[in-house]
């Protein structure tokens, strides 16, 4: 079941001198499977819409649908939503406060009412979709950890909540390279184990490198809602929001505009590299 | 729901007030204050009122956002009203139920009482919308220079910091909530120790971040040679003119005529 959002608008401090207007007119369907990219500039309205998946904001007009549930209904199941719904925020590990990773995981959990054995099992399982030990883990405390690993800890306290859908608001954002590569891998993993992936970014390597589907916002507006592939072949659009195309991609503009015959739709290093040896090898057959 | 606090908001704006210098409106305030609390009678109210309304003109500032400062204040106000209304004895019995009256001084009172706290209210909400943070510790600061105390730019300078980081408070208050909910945290239900053991996941780490925060700005500070009030020049120098001298001499009369009207 997907999570749709019909004619959404969101004002921040509505009838005030500071109103602002961050969601304008958005109609979006997320479905089951699909692994989003959701891209845009500091302010284009894309950390505020990822608050309207779960029910965090609720839109100031227009309705939000997760499965058959209505968020924008006065009654709405919103921790059945957000049970169902996981949010990474930026930096989560800004947000521990256990004494250990355990207690840590488990503190969503543990409002669930389960037993405590099903606890363990929930815990152990996050851990392991993160790639920390659980033995080695459990009882250390969250703040003695790495930037990388505090911050695999606060997804995995998310992931134990055992959500449909997960939304990274930025997830790589801060960590060094190595860092930035493991949370790829793992974001990589856990789609293809069956969540619905929206990962929130503006970095276009990034997204380009992972997602089927790119939403890229500006202004509060849907700019683009396509196929990776397809939006970034937009690229003069895309720079002229300010949005910058995959570096790959950046080369391969470079070396047409000297006159190589190239495909224009590239973002990742092997196509560039296969394209290339062809053009080579063409060139070569002509002489 | 957080977003609603006003404390220390400032409007931008270009109104006579506005351009009045800091330590003219914190003097100002003061003596207002005097003259707010000399008034004891009917006459004295009104005339309190039209003062007031008076400066909130001047100040261009709309009246929305002066209601929204007043809203959060309403139970105290509420209880004030109610306790003067009830406890105070003398004049005509107007109401009894029990072991309730009303009388006539009571309800005077309550009325006064409610009066001076709103007119309180807007007049200090309107120094601070209609300065700037920085400004108003400033201005702050001379004055305590003036009156010789003597740790006054250290005193002015952790003003200044507070204040600037209400609305980052608040904000990542507000962040951090949302994280905790959106993995699983309960906030608003649940008995008063349930409630109040549900803070923790909100309170760790909100200290833990200001702490971090202080850090940090410490650190810039000293990488910018901050080194304290001495000998400390100003880009912007505080200057008095005619504007400020209209305006003590207009609320030294409000002061004075409002003593004038006691009875």
């Amino acid at each position: 079941m997907p999570i749709r959002l019909e004619k959404v608008n969101y004002t921040y401090q509505p009838n005030s001198p500071f109103q602002s207007e961050a969601l304008h007119d958005i109609d979006l369907v997320i479905r089951e499977g699909d692994f989003v990219g959701l891209i845009g500039h500091t302010g284009s309205g894309k950390s505020t819409l990822a608050q309207h998946f779960n029910g965090l904001l609720k839109p100031t007009g227009g309705r939000v649908f997760v499965d058959d549930w209505e968020i924008t209904a006065k009654n709405a199941p919103l921790k059945k939503i957000r049970e169902k719904v996981g949010l990474v925020f930026q930096y989560p590990e800004h947000q521990l406060f256990e004494d250990t990773v355990y207690q840590e995981i488990a503190f969503g959990v543990k409002n669930l009412g389960l037993a405590k054995e099903l606890i363990e099992k929930r815990v152990r399982k996050a851990l392991e979709m993160v790639h920390l030990p659980y033995e080695d883990y459990c009882n250390a405390s969250p703040f003695a950890l790495s930037g990388g690993e505090k911050r695999r800890v606060a997804i995995a306290s998310v992931l134990a909540m055992e959500p449909t859908y997960l939304i990274l608001d930025e997830p790589m954002a801060g960590l060094d390279p190595r860092g930035r590569r493991e949370i790829m891998e793992q974001i990589k993993e856990l789609h293809e184990a069956g969540l619905t992936v929206i990962l929130i970014s503006h970095s276009m390597d990034d997204v380009a490198q992972l997602t089927k589907r790119l939403i890229v916002m500006h202004q509060g507006r849907i700019v683009f809602d396509d196929d990776t592939r397809h939006v970034f072949t937009h690229y003069a659009r895309l720079q002229e929001l300010g949005l910058d195309i995959p570096t790959v991609t950046k080369l391969v503009l470079a070396l047409r505009s000297k006159g190589w015959k190239l495909r224009e739709d590239i973002f990742t290093v092997e196509e560039a590299k296969e394209e290339i040896l062809k053009a080579l090898r063409e060139e070569s057959k002509q002489c | 729901m957080l977003r609603d606090i006003t404390i220390g908001q400032y409007i931008p704006g270009e109104s006579a007030l506005h351009k009045l210098d800091p330590r003219t409106k914190l003097i100002a305030v003061v003596l207002y204050m005097v003259g707010l609390f000399m008034a004891n009678n009917w006459q004295g109210y009104l005339f309190v009122t039209l003062v007031t309304l008076g400066i909130l003109f001047l100040s261009q500032i709309p009246l929305l956002i002066i209601l929204r400062g007043i809203k959060p204040l309403m139970i105290i106000i509420t209880l004030t009203v109610g306790l003067h209304i009830f406890l105070t004895k003398g004049g005509v019995l107007l109401w009894e139920w029990g072991i309730f009256h009303i009388y006539e001084n009571g309800l005077r009172q309550g009325i006064f009482m409610a009066l001076r706290l709103v007119y309180l209210v807007v007049i200090t909400s309107l120094l601070t919308l209609t300065t700037t943070p920085i400004v108003l510790t400033d201005g702050l600061e001379r004055i305590l220079r003036a009156l010789f105390v003597p740790i006054a730019h250290e005193l002015a300078m952790i003003m200044t910091i507070a204040i600037r980081f209400i609305p980052t408070l608040i904000e990542e208050t507000d962040k951090i909530m949302k994280a905790q909910m959106a993995r699983g945290a309960d906030f608003d239900t649940g008995g008063l120790l349930q409630r109040a053991k549900s803070l923790i996941p909100l309170l760790v780490p909100l200290f833990l971040n200001s702490f971090r925060r202080a850090d940090d700005l410490a650190l810039a500070m000293e990488a910018r040679c901050y080194r304290g009030g001495e000998k400390r020049t100003r880009m912007r120098q505080l200057a008095m003119g005619g504007r400020d001298i209209l305006a003590f001499v207009t609320i030294g009369l409000f002061m004075l005529i409002s003593i004038l009207m006691r009875s």
